[in-house]
């Protein structure tokens, strides 16, 4: 039967394919019944199952300690070790071969659901992550009960994927970045949810918020889901899928005749040339974003090293991310943001920020946190500077407000070259220190930053934000979160002048940076570097080439004079006719 | 029978590690170790208990220990929750 669901489209796209359905356990397990007689060979069968993952764990173990792995994977192995062997995950399951007279697989996954139940009601938002941990053991001891120890789930080669789930964490999502589906599904989420945003980076559609897609989709039923549109059809009649393969093929001549601009400069009609620059989140992204064309990288976000464990990334692990990156990069310029961690961001493993702040957003986090805390602070700089002697790294500060903050910041970075001199470590003195334009007091008193900083980026998610009052993933409010708000055009304007006239380079590096529909606005603006997702740089390119930014100026001067929100709409229309 | 409230200071209460800790400093005696938090009684010998007990920063929980060297067990589990785990401060 075909139905339709519908949910937010928060990546645009049309994809068709086959849902593989992801559950707590990532394997299905079938259960068959046993007989009395059979009961002491399921156990046993169990047992020996549970002996060889314990086996495995103490492999690598033993592997790793004599090789170079960093100290916290083998803290990692010694917790799925102590969880494999609690009785907790061995005897309830043999009673239940034996009471309930089933297979051993089957025995082990209600054990597990009971279990993943319990964490579920943790209300500590770390603790409760520990759950994977315990799904990550009982799945390796299932792979050895059915055959396949170590081998991940098989996709079908042939049709293209599309993931549903309930729910993605940060974790899965990184994992997941590597196993190219076609699209994403999630009965959770939202604009700024994680499947949101690496659905927007590896360019896949996506729909979160589907309340129940996960319940009512089957495994391997055909699906197409429509980004744009919201709507995921399930099972579509014929008709339906024809139509969808022909918009799926316009959409990929259109894929294609951008292509062809990779590497076309970026030159308004007026000859105005314009940097576009890519965002990242992973050292792995630097591929999308050389495929994309992108003059460097105007925003490394370096979070991810906090993804996924216990304890703090060390300098040397931060090193070499940063390494890759900028030398990835061949001598194109590489900003690397220091940690924007709390409020909306994920933290696990970070410590002392798990207390829930009164108010995350205003409160500690990104350099009041790096501040607060100088000594993980100066070990990412450290980090920092050592990869500035492999490329055109630059440091970007998040967050600032004021002047002191920007003096101590800059005096830790004094530090930290000062240490590696001592150290005879090799950095480049004259690394470039930037900060982040997020907070209207920025804005408002940016002739105290010209003067300190070598150049200057918007952060327009959090300057919105922040001007509005309104945090644009509580669904209640995040209808009021515009970037079209007459006061978010007046603050942005006013950097871009402000730094123009300063001459200190200006960027803009949140989402309204990758908007085709506001180019021409930041362009008339006088703004000649965005930095944006790596998906959406030859739109914006496409975009840049067929503008001319004397012709927008005039017009985004009259943007900027206007409190009226319908004005202004017109105008923006007028802008990009 | 030995009984001591400790309070966790360390900077994420117990994480996985942290448990990991506990259960293996349990683990070396012969008498039982019970912790208690929040209305719920587990045993310090199981990993998975321990990591369910879900006891964030800030928590104080009850230690019990009962047994023929339940003096050693308690001061060895104190002496971990409140030398933090051995985490870097």
């Amino acid at each position: 039967m075909s139905f339709v669901l519908h949910g937010i489209g928060v990546s645009g796209g049309i994809a068709i394919g086959r849902a593989q359905l992801i559950s707590h356990a990532t394997i299905e397990v079938a259960h068959y019944s046993i007989t009395p007689s059979q009961v002491p060979a399921e156990v046993e069968r169990l047992t020996q199952a549970m002996q060889a993952v314990q086996k495995e764990l103490e492999n690598l173990h033993g592997a790793m300690t004599a090789g170079d792995a960093p100290a916290e994977f083998g803290a990692f192995l010694d917790v799925h070790w102590m969880i494999l062997t609690d009785p907790t995950l061995h005897e309830t399951p043999k009673r239940t071969i034996a009471e309930q007279l089933c297979n051993a697989e089957w025995a082990l996954t209600q054990q597990l659901g009971v279990l993943v139940e319990q964490f579920d009601s943790i209300e500590d938002p770390y603790l409760r992550e520990r759950r994977a941990d315990v799904v990550q053991v009982v799945e390796r001891v299932l792979k050895v009960l059915l055959g396949r120890p170590g081998v991940v789930r098989p996709a079908a080669a042939e049709e293209e994927t599309i993931l549903v789930a309930h729910d993605l964490s940060p974790a899965d999502v990184i994992q997941f970045k590597n196993h190219h589906f076609a699209a994403f599904l999630t009965d959770l989420g939202g604009v700024t949810s994680h499947t949101a945003i690496v659905a927007r980076s590896l360019n896949v559609p996506a729909v979160v918020a589907t309340h129940n897609a996960r319940a009512l989709i089957r495994e391997n039923e055909l699906l197409i889901v429509d980004g744009g549109r919201n709507v995921v059809i399930v099972n579509p009649d014929r008709s339906v899928l024809a139509e969808y393969r022909l918009k799926q093929d316009e959409l990929e001549l259109e894929r294609q005749k951008l292509r062809r601009l990779r590497t076309t400069p970026a030159t308004t009609i007026d000859g105005c040339h314009v940097e576009l620059m890519a965002n990242i989140e992973l050292p792995e992204d630097l591929e999308q974003a050389r495929e994309n064309g992108a003059a460097g990288v105007g925003l490394f976000r370096t979070e991810f090293l906090f993804l996924n464990r216990d304890g703090l990334p060390s300098e040397d692990e931060q090193f070499e991310a940063y390494r890759t990156v900028a030398s990835g990069m061949k001598g194109h310029p590489v900003t690397i943001r220091t940690f924007d961690l709390g409020a909306d961001k994920h933290k696990e493993g970070l410590a002392g920020l798990t207390r829930v702040a009164p108010n995350p957003a205003l409160g500690l986090r990104a350099v009041r946190f790096c501040l607060a805390e100088p000594r993980l602070f100066l070990t990412q700089l450290r980090a920092i500077l050592r990869a500035s002697h492999y490329g055109a790294v630059k440091i970007l500060l998040p967050m600032l407000s004021s002047v002191s903050e920007i003096e101590q910041a800059l005096a830790l970075i004094a530090q930290a070259k000062e240490s590696l001199r001592e150290q005879r470590v090799k950095f480049n003195p004259g690394v470039e220190v930037g900060g982040m334009i997020e907070i209207p007091a920025a804005v408002l008193s940016m002739g105290a930053f010209t003067p300190r900083l070598d150049f200057l980026s918007i952060g327009t998610n959090d300057l919105i934000q922040y001007t509005l009052a309104v945090d644009r993933a509580d669904d209640a409010v995040s209808q009021l979160y515009d970037a079209l708000h007459p006061a978010v055009i007046k603050l942005i304007a006013l950097a871009i002048t402000t730094a123009n006239r300063a001459e200190v380079p200006i960027a803009v590096c949140g989402e309204m940076a990758g908007e085709a529909r506001l180019t021409r606005l930041l362009l008339g603006m006088g703004l000649t570097n965005f930095s944006m997702h790596p998906a959406h740089l030859l739109t914006v390119k496409q975009r840049v080439i067929a503008s001319d930014s004397s012709l927008a100026k005039p017009i985004v001067q009259r943007m900027r004079r206007t409190d009226e929100p319908a004005r202004l709409i017109a105008l923006l229309e007028k802008l990009n006719a | 029978m030995q009984v001591r409230q400790v309070e966790l200071t360390n900077r994420l209460g117990l994480h996985a590690r942290a448990c990991a800790k506990i259960v293996r400093v349990a683990s070396r005696f012969r008498c039982s170790v019970s912790l208690i938090w929040n209305g719920k009684r587990v045993s310090a010998r199981s990993m998975v208990a321990v990591m369910l007990l879900a006891a964030g920063v800030g928590a104080t929980i009850r230690v019990e220990t009962q047994g023929p060297d339940e003096v050693e067990a308690m001061t060895a589990m104190v002496q971990l929750i409140s030398d933090q785990f051995g985490e870097q401060s």
